[in-house]
């Protein structure tokens, strides 16, 4: 039953991560149609960030956190501003697109490595008390705190994009363009603000983690890309299947290596990615279609 | 121009002289000199399409004679599009048959269908626009040559043989409505009128039983609807048989055979032009949908 | 006509004297084997890419995970001469007949993907290839450490054979790929590519054509694979991953795809920059990022749609030009 209980916490820390990074494709992919690579590549940046700040600067970790938020946020639209939307105007074949988030993915991984090596670094311990029991479970603070800031960001991005003004904007842009474009909604801010959203999120995701695995420069782009799976289990595209999905990734992921082997847990993320493409690729959700002919 | 006006009149004197020889034949035998003279090749029967909840077309059943021009019409949303597409193979029927030639088509995919012998062209001009014209009509080919991978990778002679007869007939159907000059354009170069007559013989390419036209003359000026007018009796008098979809009145009235009118998904009328244009069903039926006049 | 044939001749005998002179010239010039080993290397990436083409260029599936095919018909060989002992010219053709199959397999229930989420299966499908050959059931694939191959015994220590070896099989290999597009199956791959729908209404069985696609290329890239184990004599699970990949596609978007000579030209350039940004060690890969972005950005057709792009133009003008002049007489 401890075996358990430590199980599930780690499954949901992971799995909670992995849900923020889906989410972060599922707004993506609804405002412009395209798929990210950069995403898992942004809790990267977050998580260096967020060393920058709180550990180099020794600002404090409320300020730093903001801070990394916003930083990402940039990043996020300056992306689709400076490459994203200039190949778009151009017409080019999606695989550029594609190709062109994989080159900013080894950009910003070789870049990361040439700030601060390739030597995995430390993030200091967000609280004093290193341990916390929650109903009979002992688990590290910071993972409690990880599964608590990804619920209330959930929840904030649920509020946000059904209870304000700018986020029915990014729904309905993100619907049809051109209705929304009729009715005086700014298509254009609103994917640009969707892409800094995701990013934005990402990073606070590598800050989350990086008190539990350390920094290194290509831990976004492992939980990247089984974050897709998160996405696709979920049903593409749509943000609480992207929760979900990443929630029951994590766990599954989790107790396999827990209960069965360690070896294949790597796999295990790709195995149900490649089996959900191929025989439910509409996800639990049902989300849409994303098959051809 | 002069030239076209005259193939028109002959045209249409020659759709005169069929016409007046159906009469005979309807006159003389009835209904069994018909079928010998134009058996039925291609029948639905009841045919029914249902979107979630939405009836799109209705128990529809109509017959398509051999040699014959068989036309549909009917109001926007009527159904005209969604019964060819089943027939075409994109929408599978929700429930009702369709019969070419006794054969059971219902079911099968697009390209089993062309297989069988039923090409189609579209509303919206789906050609392959970097392939070239020639090529284009070539693709229209696919399931009547017989070379297959292995023979394509050795690039064995009969292969060779194949392709360059097929690319020789390829341009005698591009001579036929006058692309030759075309012949190695990117197809998504021509103009729309000439893109519409490159779907029609990239239709007939392959050599089918029945062709379905999805309103070949739209977007057509006038000069290319009258061009389009002899081409299509062109295209009879060679031996073809034609299902149309048509919202020009003056070119269905003018080629059609027989006619089919569907209404909110349902048959309304059917008959020869005259019958259609005399019935007061479907006159109300066009005053009541739309401005398009008979 | 026979002026035009004369024509076609002469590059011909031009571009076959510098092919058998390359090796030679590279060694002179250089004075080691170096630049031999990269121009063998250059053959092999130009099967595998011309393979790649054929899936993206002409029939329109995009792969991100053709690295796994690659090594996957590498370990094939490899380890079926090593425990085995079967002889490599019965192994190698073993290599690439499994990638083909299981590019089939794969692209079985996955051509009825679109595109991104094709690219996803694929990328999957390489995941799951290298942390196989990682951890693999019983350590028979050696794992992470990777396996020593034995290179072709008629071809062992000479770099200069193996050119000419590896020449003889790219020749193949790329009047394979000509016949194929020029044929009722490649203008079936093209015309899938163009129009789907249209494809599937002209009679094209298009599942059956992007399968067919799918195990054509696999077996491109399988058989590059087995040569580049040969070679070098190793293979490790590490080449199954992305990077090998999106090497791959890089090559065949910068020569231009979709065109014979354009998967050519993409392994030659793309392969001369990276030995010369090779120096530059940990800011290689910075380096071959910003590279990638600025050949994106700027060039999205290729060189080979950029000189097509710049071909057309001018033939435009000299069009409009004639209008005008016939207008002016007029």
């Amino acid at each position: 039953m401890a075996v358990f209980k430590i199980l599930l916490i780690n499954g949901l820390v992971i799995g909670a991560i992995y849900g923020l990074i889906a989410l972060g494709y599922s707004l993506v992919y609804r405002a412009s149609g395209l798929m990210s690579f950069v995403q898992g590549d942004m809790v990267t940046i977050g998580a260096y960030l967020g060393i920058t700040f709180y550990r180099v600067l020794g600002l404090p970790f409320a300020i730093s956190f903001i801070l990394t938020f916003a930083c990402a946020f940039g990043i996020g639209m300056l992306l689709e501003r400076g490459v994203i939307r200039v190949l778009l105007s151009r017409n080019v074949i999606p695989i550029y697109i594609v190709l062109a988030t994989i080159a900013i993915q080894y950009i910003i991984q070789n870049t990361a490595q040439a700030f601060y090596g390739s030597v995995t670094q430390r993030f200091p311990a967000i609280f004093s008390k290193p341990t916390l029991t929650i109903l009979g479970v002992t688990a590290q603070t910071e993972a409690y705190f990880c599964l608590l800031i990804s619920v209330i960001l959930m929840i904030l991005l649920h509020f946000f994009m059904t209870k304000t003004k700018f986020g029915t904007a990014m729904r309905g842009s993100a619907m049809d363009a051109m209705a929304a474009e009729s009715v005086g909604i700014n298509t254009s801010l609103s994917t640009g603000v969707t892409w800094g959203l995701s990013a934005g999120i990402a990073s606070l995701a590598g800050m989350l983690l990086g008190p539990m695995y350390g920094v290194y420069t290509t831990l976004g782009a492992t939980i990247g890309r089984k974050g897709f799976a998160g996405a696709v289990v979920g049903g593409y595209g749509n943000m609480y299947g992207a929760m979900v999905g990443g929630l029951l990734l994590g766990l599954v992921e989790t107790f396999i290596s827990g209960y069965w082997s360690g070896t294949y847990k790597n796999m295990v993320a790709y195995i149900i990615l490649l089996l959900f493409l191929l025989i439910k690729p509409t996800g639990i959700f049902n989300e849409s279609a994303i098959q051809d002919v | 121009m002069a030239d076209i006006v005259k193939d028109e009149i002959l045209a249409q004197e020659e759709t005169d002289k069929a016409i007046a020889k159906e009469a005979e034949l309807q006159a003389a035998g009835g209904k069994a000199e018909d079928d010998k003279a134009h058996p039925v090749v291609l029948e639905t029967r009841g045919v029914t399409i249902q979107f979630g909840g939405l009836t799109a077309v209705d128990h529809a059943s109509i017959k398509v004679r051999k040699g014959l021009i068989t036309a549909l019409i009917g109001p926007n949303g009527a159904g005209k599009t969604t019964l060819f597409n089943a027939v075409s193979g994109v929408y599978i029927p929700t429930s009702g048959e369709v019969l070419l030639n006794g054969e059971h088509l219902e079911g099968k995919r697009g390209f089993q269908i062309n297989e069988a012998g039923i090409s189609r062209t579209y509303q919206v001009i789906n050609l392959f626009r970097s392939m070239t014209v020639l090529e284009n009509v070539m693709v229209g080919m696919h399931t009547r040559l017989k070379s297959n991978f292995w023979s394509d990778l050795f690039n064995s002679k009969k292969k060779r043989e194949e392709d360059a007869e097929a690319r020789e007939k390829a341009f005698e159907w591009l001579k036929f409505v006058g692309l030759d000059e075309y012949a190695n354009s990117p197809a998504g170069s021509l103009s729309y009128g000439k893109q519409r007559l490159l779907e029609i013989v990239r239709g007939l390419a392959s050599d089918p039983q029945v062709i379905l036209l999805d309103e070949p003359a739209a977007g057509m000026n006038s000069t290319e609807k009258l061009e389009l007018d002899a081409l299509l009796k062109q295209i009879l008098n060679m031996g073809y048989t034609i299902l149309i979809v048509e919202h020009d009145m003056k070119l269905i009235m003018n080629i059609s055979d027989y006619i089919y009118v569907l209404y909110h998904g349902a048959l309304l009328a059917e008959g020869t032009p005259e019958e259609i244009q005399a019935n007061p069903d479907v006159i109300a039926a066009y005053l009541g949908g739309e401005d398009d006049v008979i | 006509m026979k002026t035009n044939s004369k024509k076609k001749i002469l590059p011909l005998i031009i571009g076959a004297v510098i092919l058998l002179a390359l090796p030679f010239v590279a060694q002179m010039i250089t004075g080691n084997d170096y630049w031999v080993l990269i121009l063998c290397t250059m053959l092999i990436y130009v099967i595998a890419v011309s393979g790649l083409d054929i899936l993206f260029g002409y029939s329109g599936q995009i792969s991100l995970g053709h690295a796994s095919f690659y090594v996957i018909a590498a370990y094939t060989t490899g380890l079926l001469n090593n425990y085995f002992n079967i002889p490599l010219f019965i192994t190698i053709p073993c290599g690439a007949i499994l990638a083909a199959l299981l590019g089939a397999a794969l692209a079985y229930p996955a051509s009825r993907l679109k595109f991104h989420f094709l690219s996803l299966a694929t990328v999957a499908f390489g995941e799951i290839t290298y942390y196989f050959l990682y951890t693999s059931p019983g350590g028979f694939t050696n794992d992470y450490k990777g396996i020593n191959i034995r290179s072709i015994p008629f071809l062992e220590g000479s770099y200069t054979k193996w050119y000419f070896w590896l020449l003889l099989w790219a020749i193949i290999f790329v009047v394979a790929k000509i016949f194929i597009v020029n044929s009722r199956t490649g203008r079936a791959f093209i015309a899938i590519r163009e129009n789907t729908h249209a494809a599937d209404g002209m009679g094209v069985n298009v599942q059956k054509y992007k399968i067919l696609a799918f195990a054509i290329s696999a077996f491109y890239v399988g058989f590059a694979g087995t040569m580049y184990a040969h070679l070098y004599k190793y293979i490790s699970p590490e080449t199954a991953r992305q990077k090998q990949s999106v090497l791959f596609l890089t090559m065949m978007l910068f020569g231009g795809s979709g065109s014979i000579v354009g998967s050519m030209i993409g392994v030659v350039i793309i392969e001369i920059l990276l030995e010369l940004i090779r120096p530059l060690q940990e800011y290689q890969m910075l380096l071959y990022g910003i590279l990638l972005l600025i050949v994106i950005i700027a060039l999205p057709g290729g060189i080979v749609g950029g000189v097509r792009d710049v071909m057309a133009d001018r033939a435009k003008r000299k069009l409009q030009k004639e209008g005008e002049g016939g207008a002016q007489n007029g």
